[in-house]
């Protein structure tokens, strides 16, 4: 049986909305758009979160990540062979316990390089606090080359030798087309030595090419770091090419987990998600 | 000739004060109205070491930053948590505060009555330090040292980590990042400098009143650096440049000094409208105001 | 005592809920921070000054020409400085900061034509009224009743009238207004015509009591601002609270303490709420944080 590295409990969350209810009055209702969630991810595998729009996918990603509070509940990570809670820790802190994240858009830097982008996004911090950076230079000045070798190997191990990203390395971020900002959001994810990786709709919005390379990327992420992959995804052939595992969300909760073909072929998941 | 001596000592006191701001308003998009009070803290502060600890010049500047760095985390701890406009408030109420306390305390700061006979700073105990000459070396040494100092930490990972910050707070902290302690890193090693401007406008003047340290000041400095340029060093200089020797040059034209002054400020206010139209990053610098 | 100091802060407060009010009503609805506000107040009275002073014109014409010229340069300012800014999609820091430089254009050359010396629309000493142990000075009564009026009027408008629902739908969601039809760009006008109107009012009311100089508007923004946070950003009934507590405080502080630190109490007031009630005595719980 699989190891499990994420286990979220009875997540609720709820938001206050004004509604105007039958009477024709304004009142306050209480939604629920997670509503006891429960669900375990499985280790060095991947798995997909499927759902409508609105669903609470992301919603999801974002307590996991802390940017959201949640109403009650808990997340459990395996760290050292043993399961902690660390729902409510700090964002900062939920990285660096091997945690990373791609988000719906990207977040890369705009107005940095390619290299820096990729800088940033070492897990080795050494050389930010203003001291260090001040006081330490030999040591700085080794430790960054350390990384900037780092982050050329990624280059040349996903894209080949020579490639367009590489070349553009000292370009600015937002002079990269969208499919080339994903491929970054991506690769960036290399530099951080994560255990869990959580992306949001990593495909979407993209040419078929960059799709391909997308999934190239994950699927080395899981093969050659040993890393979990957890992705919410919309397109259902990426999902069944690329998922083990995955788990279909409505109405706040996980109501179905299983294979792709199993949970794509689920009779409410046909009729509610996929209309058919 | 000795005229020019001063203006090259207003123009590093200047300096110093806008690339200290430049990295909360610039490197770290941290809008402050604060700035005087620092320096004021500043100022009040090498009084007190050097009148009433007779503290030479070398420990007198390390008493200063110091002291305006605690002074800051007293401010910026609760500050950072508020966001947009509120943290600007949160900075302005500090900075009204810091005046009324400056002014009021009658019986610690002799408020609007100044503190006159400032002693000049003694290097080593024996050389000391008055005079035009010696404060234009002074003031450059330590003007020069600011420049080294905050063009370094730009250059670093440090810098960097910041520049990440200013672009993308989300995926900054996303990227492991704790954001409130390089806000705080910030806003601290900002104010400890502008506390040694202080220090020297108030050895060189041998006089402050809290006048020098209000509100009006305050934006004069924000407005020397969103002049001359933020997010990089050239842009603070120039905008430090920029302030000091615009309103002596009014005076050559002939403006009486009555109508200088307003006019100065007109130039100022105009300055800073035509540049957020059209040129938000100011003369020289490099980044554009978000 | 007391019910003196009393009756003193709720007049001042009366004043400063007008402000306050007139600075709510650009900022919850268009989020434009707006700090040239304090010159358009000072503007105002200098106008009153103008023409009931220079020309001789009856006072009330004077405070109504005031008004009308306060109008003309608020608009101005948000046609040439503001919203050419909303267009370049400029930060609400960038708009604050053009804000802070209009100020000191308009201080500054109200400073070059008139001096800075203070000056007086009126050189007698009111009359007062009596009213068991307050006296109030017919200026006062005037302040109190004239301030409460606008603000009156005002409320009912926004509670009943077309220009009141588009004010808070506004409030609210600028880009949802967009949609459904709203000219925001033309109510913008109207807003900023609005402000200025009370801060008109505000102005020529207290320029008659204690006369004017270039510098008064800072402080009574100050005022304003924190009156605004005190009671809540979002609903506009807050600043009215706001401004009548800071009068009072005031009044109070310089019966406690002394008139010296009237200010620290205001200040010390803004930053209280800030770090514990962000969101004011009647605002939304929004996440300032």
């Amino acid at each position: 049986m699989n190891d499990i590295i994420l286990q979220i409990e009875s997540i609720k969350k709820s938001f206050v909305r004004n509604i105007i209810n039958i009477r024709g009055e304004q009142e306050d209702e209480r939604f629920y758009i997670i509503d006891d969630l429960d669900l375990l991810i499985p280790q060095g595998k991947i798995t997909a979160l499927i759902g409508g729009n609105g669903a609470g996918k992301t919603t999801l990603f974002n307590i996991i990540s802390n940017f959201i509070k949640a109403d009650s509940g808990d997340v459990l990570y395996k760290k050292n062979d043993s399961l902690m809670s660390i729902i409510g820790l700090p964002t900062f802190k939920i990285t660096r316990m091997g945690i990373g994240r791609m988000f719906q858009d990207d977040h890369i830097f705009p107005n940095m390089s390619v290299l820096e982008n990729m800088l940033l996004a070492d897990n080795d911090k050494f050389g930010e606090t203003p001291f260090i950076s001040l006081l330490k230079p030999k040591q700085n000045r080794n430790i960054e080359k350390e990384r900037i070798e780092k982050a050329q190997h990624i280059f040349a191990n996903l894209f080949g030798k020579s490639n367009p990203l590489w070349d553009k390395k000292d370009d600015l971020a937002k002079s990269l087309s969208f499919g080339q900002q994903r491929l970054l959001g991506l690769t960036r994810l290399f530099m951080g030595n994560y255990k869990l990786v959580l992306l949001d709709e990593p495909t979407a919005g993209v040419n078929p090419q960059i799709i391909q390379q997308a999934l190239g990327i994950i699927r080395r992420l899981v093969t050659e770091n040993e890393v979990t992959v957890f992705l919410i995804e919309h397109n259902m052939k990426v999902v069944l090419e690329l998922a083990d595992f995955c788990s279909f969300m409505s109405h706040g909760k996980i109501t179905a987990f299983g294979t792709p073909e199993d949970v794509i072929g689920n009779d409410e998941v046909r009729k509610t998600y996929l209309g058919i | 000739m000795n005229y020019i001596f001063h203006i090259l000592i207003m123009i590093n006191i200047y300096v110093i004060l806008t690339v200290s701001t430049n990295l909360l308003v610039g490197m770290t998009n941290l809008l402050s109205l604060g700035q005087a009070a620092f320096y004021g803290i500043g100022a009040y502060l090498a009084v007190f070491a050097l009148m009433v600890l007779k503290l030479p010049l070398i420990p007198v500047i390390i008493l200063v930053m110091i002291g305006t760095a605690l002074f800051s985390l007293i401010i910026a701890y609760p500050s950072l948590r508020l966001k947009g406009d509120y943290f600007v408030l949160a900075t302005l109420g500090f900075q009204l505060i810091v005046f009324t306390i400056l002014y009021n305390l009658v019986s610690v700061t002799r408020g609007p009555y100044g503190i006159p006979g400032i002693p000049a700073p003694k290097l080593f105990g024996v050389m000391q330090i008055s005079g035009l000459v010696p404060f234009l070396i002074l003031s450059l040494i330590l003007a020069i040292i600011t420049i080294f100092v905050f063009y370094k930490l730009v250059h670093t990972p440090f810098g960097r980590a910041l520049k990440g910050l200013r672009d993308d707070e989300i995926a900054i902290s996303s990227l492991g990042r704790n954001v409130t302690v390089f806000k705080i890193w910030a806003f601290v090693i900002s104010s400890a400098f502008i506390g040694i401007a202080g220090f020297i406008y108030a050895a060189y003047v041998s006089y402050i009143d809290p006048t020098s340290f209000n509100l009006d000041e305050a934006i004069f400095i924000l407005a020397a650096v969103l002049i001359g340029g933020t997010g990089n060093i050239k842009g603070p200089v120039v905008g430090a440049i920029f302030v000091v020797v615009l309103p002596e040059l009014l005076r050559f034209v002939g403006f009486p000094d009555s109508v200088a002054a307003n006019l100065r400020q007109i130039v100022y206010g105009m300055s800073l409208i035509v540049l957020m139209l059209y040129r938000p990053q100011g003369i020289a610098g490099e980044y554009r105001l978000q | 005592m007391l019910l003196q100091l009393l009756a003193n802060g709720i007049i001042m407060g009366s004043v400063y809920a007008l402000v306050a009010l007139g600075f709510a009503l650009v900022y919850n609805t268009t989020k434009t921070f707006h700090i040239a506000y304090a010159a358009i107040y000072m503007f105002s009275s200098y106008m009153v000054l103008s023409f009931y002073k220079f020309l001789q014109m009856p006072l009330l014409i004077s405070f109504l020409i005031a008004i009308f010229l306060t109008m003309g340069l608020s608009i101005l300012i948000e046609r040439t400085v503001y919203l050419p800014l909303v267009k370049k999609n400029s930060s609400l820091n960038v708009i604050m900061i053009s804000s802070i430089g209009v100020m000191i254009v308009v201080i500054n050359m109200i400073a070059m034509f008139y001096g800075n010396e203070t000056q007086i629309l009126n050189p007698n000493i009111s009359k007062s009224v009596t009213f068991g142990n307050i006296i109030l000075t017919h200026t006062q009564l005037a302040q109190l009743v004239i301030s409460l009026m606008v603000i009156g009027i005002f409320i009912t408008f926004l509670k009943y009238s077309k220009f009141g629902i588009k004010t808070r739908a506004m409030r609210d969601d600028n880009i949802l207004c967009t949609v459904f039809g709203m000219n925001i760009n033309r109510m913008r006008l109207s807003l900023f015509g609005l402000s200025a109107i009370f801060a008109a009012v505000g102005g020529g009311l207290v320029a008659y009591d204690v006369g004017m100089d270039p510098y008064i508007g800072m402080p009574m923004l100050l005022n304003g601002v924190v009156a605004l946070i005190i009671g809540g950003v979002g609903r506009f009934e807050a600043p009215i609270l706001g401004g009548f507590i800071i009068g009072i405080m005031q009044s109070l502080a310089v019966w406690v303490f002394s008139s010296r630190w009237q200010d620290a109490v205001t200040f010390s007031l803004l930053l209280i709420f800030l770090l514990f009630r962000p969101q004011g005595l009647l605002g939304e719980k929004q996440r300032a944080v």
